[in-house]
């Protein structure tokens, strides 16, 4: 609890306090409120929502329970308190004022404070992108890294970021695999066919005009792709786009012919080809004809028919070929030629490790990586293998596994700015969720990074960069869950129109919805009630929105009450369900958890969950859910979480838009933790806007625990405070987030670790008692 | 397919020398098979299953000899006499002890260290588990000190348990207090671990590509040196778990030099996650069957699932998730698909039982050199409870644990007593571990 760091600083408040002797005192603005309208529930005895108010009635608990008192605090300031049908009291806006004036003294002559980050490593994803980027080479951490794990629901938490043995074999298999594909310097095999076909079942037929196939690619190369299209349609059917996919990203279209060739066949049958660049690992290929409309509505045998339909049968794989044109890795390799002489053979090493280690090199450095050439020399292989070896070694090492920041004193607790070159790296791990470009890189060796216009300058540019799109896979995509999307399976009994397409156009709308508010700089306010949305044209009709033709996103008007903002999303409604139905109560946390920052308390055990089997058939949801709450233990809780829920009704569990649950119709009314009452999803996104603070609030403290890859801790509060003033003067526009966490204290500045304070982030779920 | 076989760039932690043929499931296990050849080793493994069990359906009304067994552990019945199931035993680390909810967090952390850990989102603190304290004796002689297995993934966005960090939830080993041990998941990955990835090298190439990794990790270890100095000490602990990873790593590199065998498995390289439970759970064990048999390890902990699962078993026409499933408050309905959940994953683990038990070596069979121990760190999984936590122990452990039975201890018997009592016969002999009062008599005694 109380560090001695901690400690004397309360002590100067606590005098302050005492000062203060000619305004309002605890005991005149805070006392009476607390005895007349706190204490009759929230005493010994009744204790309501597990919380006694009595040790907060005395002017010292301000020092002495900060915390249970921003708790406090933070259900006044947001009217959950006094609840409903309790009376408000004119005192209560002089206690809250007089409370907040102390507690901003307080902080104010509590030296500020950065924090600690942990030498982070490099999650899966910033794996992936860091080799992108430095070596141009595709490989897919994710396929062999085991699963980072989550803190503060984000995978990029130093602490919990290890290494384990199984981790370090595979750090060393990957950089032994990415520096022979980057340097390329072994010949390639002979070229070979795989095939697969759906004779031998190795293809899975996704729709009537769409094949998949899962392989291994070993190496980089080119490849001949040929599909086979058996049969023939009509001859007045148009031709259509066939497409080539790789996990999950459209390669090549071509154009091809459907009717009849007029050559005859007993069995009609063509091939198409494509020459592509295919990267060595485990890949999904999917060959489609898109926006097939000749097969709508055919029955499968049918559609399988050569005599009625041309359709995908096979994909067939030949290589790997020499591609044209020399990999992209060589030529960020071979800055000369290294048969050139030792000289060059630094050049290039020198210039391997200072990106690969985003930091400058010494010569001694250079020096030691030389060995690897003599090594491999002495072995009877080339210099080019020797680069190779050395790069491996590279990648192994801990300046490019982990980010490593230093402190001019380990031991010393003061704060000082990290260097210009740790700045570059926390900027674009922070936007671009890999390693700086030479452009950041040059601004942060020439010492200017911390020149706030520069610093500025930068951020613009690399948030116009395609690179930045990396927050809304990562940050998005953890903050709003959508990464579990792929983890749940809507029982298929229930929900048959669900499959992977589905799930994938749900999360992209999400993702793209994101991408463009940061882009646009738009108000935050749009993540809840934008009039527009991103969708192609199955998810248009999934959401009964008309005139969206053909499979890419594009920015949608919505013109009705049905959908707008994240909460109407299919993605958000999904991944906050149970796989046979809705849960209001997953709902209502999942909105108090990510978008109101307010989450509850876990449920205590053996709580009665809801009687599943009667739902639809002897009781409407909300009946159940309302006989739930008459049990006290629960409604403390469910008072708040429930009614959000309700208000999301009208979307069942995989995100479509009802009117009726089972026999019984939606009834869509709640209530918001601030009192305003919704009856439609219309009406609940208009009233959430009265919560825009709160909302923003919620995103800084996620985005924040995101850039700087640690939990939020007290000292971070006046951090907060300060960037959530700034945006609610500017009415909240996405992208001044973003400046004001890279411009802020704790992204900017570290210290080093007392030996005697190893204070630990406190749990965030704080028990008041 | 196109392979890298005739490549000769790509190897690691594979073994140097000529493929031994071991026959799955055959008798002729190249170390301990043959008679008169050294005795067979005794192995330990984990099975952990998530959120707890239906305890009326586990428990016999019994206790001593082993009669008819309750409807969840009727798969094991034709194995009755290689089954020792345990009673009343607790974790009392796993409760809340004042830290609030979080039992499903904090009871499969503590499960293998008898730590009651810290609860934080972002800042873990466990124990050593004894799986470890394990490896590091028995584990010396074999090339992987321990496997670690699972077959689900990690969650990737939201939270694992009210304020415990997924740390907590995703791993049950623990190298140390900081440094947890992810499970394998992937067949094909542990395949390629185990038997290596085909490459067939020429020994030049071999002991060439030797010398290379021993000079990466080199300069990587005196990189690594060089840099923490100028370190805290939060920082030098993670460099410091780096290096004892690499440090693995050339044990195991060397040991594969030295013990210069290849193992062919006779089984096809799995290409991936099979979508089927039991058939992921099938091949897994397969390797694992191998693994000990081939005497690759001693010491295996496999986390079936994760505790706070939401997976449906549709495989058995269940279409909840099993945690939700779990909070049946005395539903019938619910507590039957929880009871179907329990049972099914009994039947996986008994297959692997059958496995164990058909692999001859020494004087006996695979399973009766195992302990293998069947478990969960809460009973019921409605009500949280981490008393009388359900354990069973496949395998005679060498003619040191009395099978066929039931044995109930007193009320509040400590779960780290058994496992005292488990380093015990695995040669890491330890005079407290976690909460323990003592070894856990009577696991010999009839």
């Amino acid at each position: 609890m109380g560090s001695p760091l901690r400690t004397i600083p309360w002590l100067i408040a606590a005098c302050a306090l005492a000062r203060a002797a000619t305004g309002p005192t605890f005991d005149s603005a805070v006392g009476p409120v607390l005895a007349k309208t706190c204490t009759p529930c929230h005493n010994a005895s009744l204790a309501s929502g597990a919380m006694d108010i009595a040790p907060f009635t005395q002017a010292d608990s301000l020092k002495l329970n900060r915390e249970g008192w921003d708790i406090i605090l933070e259900r006044l300031r947001a009217r959950e308190m006094p609840p409903a049908g309790v009376p408000h009291p004119a005192a209560l806006d002089a206690a809250i004022q007089y409370l907040t004036a102390e507690f901003d003294k307080a902080d104010r002559s509590v030296k500020p404070d950065p924090g600690r980050v942990t030498a982070r490593r490099l999650n899966r994803t910033e794996y992936t992108n860091t080799i992108r980027d430095l070596l141009a080479v595709e490989f897919r951490a994710e396929k062999s890294f085991p699963t980072d794990d989550l803190g503060d629901g984000f995978d990029n938490i130093a602490d919990v970021l290890t290494i384990s043995p199984v981790l370090m074999e595979k750090y060393l298999a990957a950089a032994q695999q990415i520096a022979a594909r980057a340097v390329a310097a072994d010949p390639l095999p002979k070229p070979l066919k795989i095939e697969f076909a759906a004779k031998d079942k190795k293809i899975r037929r996704v729709d009537l005009s769409t094949i998949e196939a899962e392989g291994r690619i070993d190496f980089d190369g080119e490849y001949t792709v040929r599909i086979g299209l058996p049969g023939e349609r009509a001859p007045d059917a148009k031709p259509v786009t066939l497409g080539f996919w790789i996990d999950g990203r459209l390669l090549a279209t071509k154009q091809v012919e459907t009717k009849p060739s007029g050559l005859v066949y007993f069995s009609p049958y063509s091939e198409e080809e494509m020459r592509l660049f295919l990267p060595e690992g485990d890949h999904v290929f999917r060959a489609a004809f898109i926006g097939d409309d000749f097969v709508r509505g055919m029955a499968p045998a049918d559609a399988y028919s050569s005599k009625k339909n041309k359709f995908l049968d096979s994909i067939t794989l030949l290589g790997p070929f020499a591609p044209k044109d020399p990999p992209p890795s060589r030529a960020k390799i071979f800055l000369c030629d290294p048969s050139a002489g030792s000289a060059c053979v630094d050049r290039i090493l020198a210039n391997l490790a200072h990106h690969a280690w985003r930091r400058p090199v010494t010569k001694a450095e250079v020096a030691s990586l030389g060995r690897f050439v003599a090594l491999a020399k002495a072995n009877g292989q080339d210099t080019a293998h020797g680069i190779e070896l050395a790069l491996e070694a590279m990648l192994v090492s801990p300046d490019f596994l982990f980010r490593i920041e230093h402190d001019p004193n380990p031991a010393d607790g003061a704060p000082h700015p990290v260097s210009d070159v740790e700045l570059a790296s926390r900027l674009s791990y922070f936007l671009w969720s890999s390693m700086p470009d030479d452009a950041l890189m040059a601004v942060a060796e020439a010492g200017k990074l911390h020149d706030p216009a520069v610093l500025d300058a930068q951020v613009k540019r690399m948030m116009a960069d395609p690179k930045s799109s990396a927050l809304a896979g990562n940050f998005a995509g953890q903050w709003l869950e959508l990464r579990s999307l792929n983890a749940i399976k809507p029982d298929p009994q229930k929900f048959p129109q669900w499959n992977s397409e589905l799930r994938d156009a749900m999360k992209q709308e999400t993702s793209l919805f994101f991408d463009y508010i940061l882009r646009q700089n738009r108000p935050m306010g749009e993540f809840l009630d934008a009039r527009y949305t991103f969708l192609n044209e199955p998810l248009a009709k999934y959401y009964g929105i008309a005139g969206v033709q053909g499979p890419e996103f594009r920015k949608v008007d919505l013109t009705t009450e049905e959908r707008g903002g994240i909460l109407s999303q299919a993605s958000v409604l999904t991944v906050s369900s149970y796989p046979t139905r809705t849960s209001v109560v997953i709902r209502g946390k999942f909105i108090l958890d990510n978008i109101l920052g307010s989450p509850p308390p876990p449920p205590p055990p053996d709580v009665p969950q809801l009687d599943e089997a009667s739902v639809g058939a002897t009781a409407s949801l909300r009946q159940q859910m309302e006989k739930h709450r008459a049990d006290p233990m629960c409604a403390t809780c469910h008072n708040k979480m429930d009614p959000l829920g309700f208000g999301l009704e009208n979307y069942d569990a995989i995100g479509r838009w009802r009117t009726m649950d089972g026999r019984f119709p939606v009834d869509a009314t709640g209530v918001l933790p601030n009192g305003k009452a919704f009856a439609t999803p219309g009406e609940m996104r208009a009233a959430m806007r009265s919560q825009l603070p709160e909302f923003a609030r919620c995103v800084t403290e996620k985005m924040m625990t995101y850039a700087l890859g640690r939990g939020i801790a007290p000292n971070d509060r006046r951090t907060v405070d300060a960037i959530t003033r700034r945006l609610a003067a500017q009415q909240y526009p996405f992208q001044t987030l973003i400046y004001e966490i890279v411009h802020s204290l704790p992204f900017q500045s570290r210290r080093g670790e007392p030996v005697s304070t190893l204070a630990a982030p406190r749990p965030k779920e704080i028990a008041l008692r | 397919m196109i392979t890298r076989k005739h490549l000769d760039r790509r190897t690691f932690l594979r073994g140097v020398g000529t493929a031994v043929s071991l026959p799955f499931l055959d008798a002729m296990v190249p170390a301990f098979a043959a008679p008169g050849a050294a005795r067979p080793p005794l192995r330990m493994a984990f099975v952990y299953v998530p959120n707890g069990i239906d305890m009326r359906n586990w428990n016999p009304a019994y206790e001593g000899p082993l009669g008819e067994l309750p409807r969840i552990l009727k798969s094991l019945e034709p194995f009755k006499d290689d089954i020792l199931l345990l009673g009343n035993l607790t974790h009392n680390t796993g409760r809340a002890l004042l830290d609030g909810a979080g039992d499903h967090g904090r009871c499969c952390g503590s499960y293998l260290t008898g730590v009651h850990v810290k609860k934080s989102t972002s800042d873990i603190r466990n124990g050593v588990s004894m799986d470890q304290l394990v490896a590091r004796e028995a584990g010396r002689a074999t090339r992987f000190p321990s496997l670690e297995l699972g077959l689900e993934d990690a969650r990737q966005s939201g939270d694992c348990d009210s304020g415990y960090s997924c740390a907590y939830t995703n791993n049950l080993a623990w190298r140390s207090e900081t440094q947890p041990l992810p499970p394998v998941l992937n067949p094909r990955d542990l395949f390629e671990r185990l038997f290596g990835d085909g490459a067939d090298l020429s020994p030049e190439a071999r002991a060439r590509n030797a010398r290379y990794r021993r000079s990466v990790l080199d300069f990587v270890t005196e990189d690594t040196k060089k840099l923490e100095s100028g370190l805290g000490a939060t920082d030098r602990r993670k460099l410091d778990e780096y290096l004892s990873s690499i440090r693995e790593v050339e044990r195991q590199i060397e040991k594969a030099e030295s013990d210069n065998q290849q193992i062919d498995p006779h089984m096809p390289k799995p290409y991936g996650v099979p979508a089927d439970f039991a058939e992921h759970y099938r091949l897994m064990t397969n390797m694992m069957t191998i693994a000990f048999q081939a005497d690759l390890t001693r010491v295996m902990t496999f986390l079936v699932t994760h505790e706070g699962t939401s997976r449906a078993y549709r495989e058995i026409g269940i279409s909840d998730g099993h945690h939700p499933l779990t909070h049946h408050r005395n539903n019938p309905d619910m507590m039957e698909k929880v009871a179907q959940i329990n049972t099914y994953h009994v039947q996986q683990f008994a297959a692997w039982v059958e496995k164990l038990k058909a692999v001859k070596e020494g004087d006996g069979t695979l399973l009766d050199h195992s302990m293998i121990v069947y478990g969960a760190g809460l009973s019921d999984g409605n009500r949280h409870l981490h008393e009388d936590l359900p354990t069973v122990i496949a395998g005679k452990a060498r003619g040191t644990i009395k099978t066929g039975r039931r044995v109930v201890y007193r009320r509040e018997t400590p779960m780290c007593n058994l496992f005292l009592s488990m380093m015990d016969r695995m040669g890491a002999r330890m005079e407290h571990f976690g909460d323990a009062t003592g070894k856990l008599e009577g696991l010999d005694l009839a």
